[in-house]
């Protein structure tokens, strides 16, 4: 069974509360829709780096959770922030891993090793944590309140349909740079 | 001739640079130095793992030290970001879409491993040193060259120049650091 990442990101944005969350590729058309105008800066336009951008972030407001949506090709774009993440050991990072095995933006082509990739054993080798396979989203509702006030870094992986939309069936949105400064703004205090 | 910076004076400067950033305030720690660590700036990593004021992550690779500096950006952290040149080639879609399409202001530490003393280095034998100026100014980034201690001031007036600019900047340091 795998889920549906709009589905996973509603019941995300209806639990998270002040966290601050990090879209990329599949998953940023449908956040923008979930949750427009909030504390959000989406990675489109330099793929794989989500993880990195929420590690700033994370070290930046260790006050704030941070929640980044990655997606499996994304991640094998720079895979070695997961040892950079596991060093630095931020206790508010949570790291979802939306695992579709295809590069869906581009065509859905397979990405290396297709669905058959763990990037649990990955997480949990780098030095996270924690680190969990989910496929289901009754587990997923029932274990969210633990994933979002545990200490990180965490990462769960989600197994998941193709979304409804990708940056090139749904472009637009605010420019990176305008989100940058929308989010800075909000964390002045 | 070009000279060797003190990795002491390097430090120094960067606190007074941090400290500047955050209006004259000094919480601990007053900045951070992304670092792939480079051969020619060891000395300075040697010396940073003893200081507390500054905070040290050693990242992957260069693409995400860039976009870890983009989250410390936003989250109101200073930093800078210490590589080398070979680094900065490997992460050039890094500079162009979080740096310079996301005006987020990162200034770029960037040693010249194999420079040659007697050679200006876009005459160096070595493509590694002969390539990065160009780049740089290919992609119309502000950089300067650390030929010696009387130009550490450069290091606080590019930081300066990036958050002005709302963009990459950088300072090369042209021999290894002692």
């Amino acid at each position: 069974m795998s889920m549906s990442p709009e589905e996973v990101l509603r019941l995300i944005a209806a639990e998270r509360g002040n966290a601050i969350c990090i879209p990329t590729m599949t998953t940023a058309p449908a956040w923008r829709a979930i949750a427009p105008d909030d504390l959000s800066v989406a990675c489109v336009g330099f793929m794989g780096g989500a993880s990195a951008l929420g590690l700033g972030l994370a070290l930046a407001r260790p006050d704030r959770r941070v929640l980044i949506f990655d997606g499996d090709g994304s991640l094998l774009m720079q895979l070695g922030s997961l040892a950079t993440i596991a060093g630095a050991q931020p206790r508010n990072l949570v790291h979802f891993l939306f695992k579709n095995g295809v590069y869906h933006t581009s065509g859905a082509q397979e990405i290396p090793g297709g669905l058959t990739v763990d990037f649990v054993v990955m997480a949990k080798g780098a030095g996270y944590r924690d680190a969990f396979a989910l496929h289901e989203l009754s587990e997923l509702k029932s274990r969210l309140p633990r994933i979002l006030t545990g200490d990180g870094p965490l990462l769960v992986e989600l197994f998941t349909t193709l979304a409804a939309e990708t940056p090139m069936t749904s472009p637009g949105g605010t420019p990176f740079h305008e989100q940058v400064q929308a989010l800075r703004d909000k964390l002045r205090t | 001739m070009p000279e060797s910076i003190p990795a002491s004076l390097i430090i120094d400067t960067l606190k007074t640079t941090f400290r500047e950033a955050r209006g004259g305030a000094s919480p601990e720690p007053l900045g951070w130095v992304l670092s792939v660590p480079d051969t020619h700036q060891r000395t300075v990593l040697a010396a940073l793992d003893k200081e507390q004021a500054i905070r040290v992550l050693t990242c992957a690779t260069e693409d995400e030290a860039a976009t870890v500096a983009a989250g410390l950006y936003i989250g109101r952290e200073p930093c800078v970001l210490m590589i080398q040149h070979a680094g900065l080639y490997a992460s050039v879609n890094t500079l162009r879409g979080v740096a310079m399409d996301g005006r987020v202001p990162i200034l770029y530490m960037i040693g010249l491993l194999s420079r040659e003393r007697d050679r200006q280095p876009r005459e160096s034998r070595h493509s590694m040193v002969r390539f990065c100026e160009p780049l740089l100014d290919t992609f119309g980034v502000p950089h300067a060259r650390l030929e010696g201690p009387d130009d550490v001031h450069l290091i606080p007036e590019y930081y300066r120049r990036a958050q002005e600019r709302r963009g990459p900047a950088a300072v090369l340091v042209g021999l290894e650091t002692i």
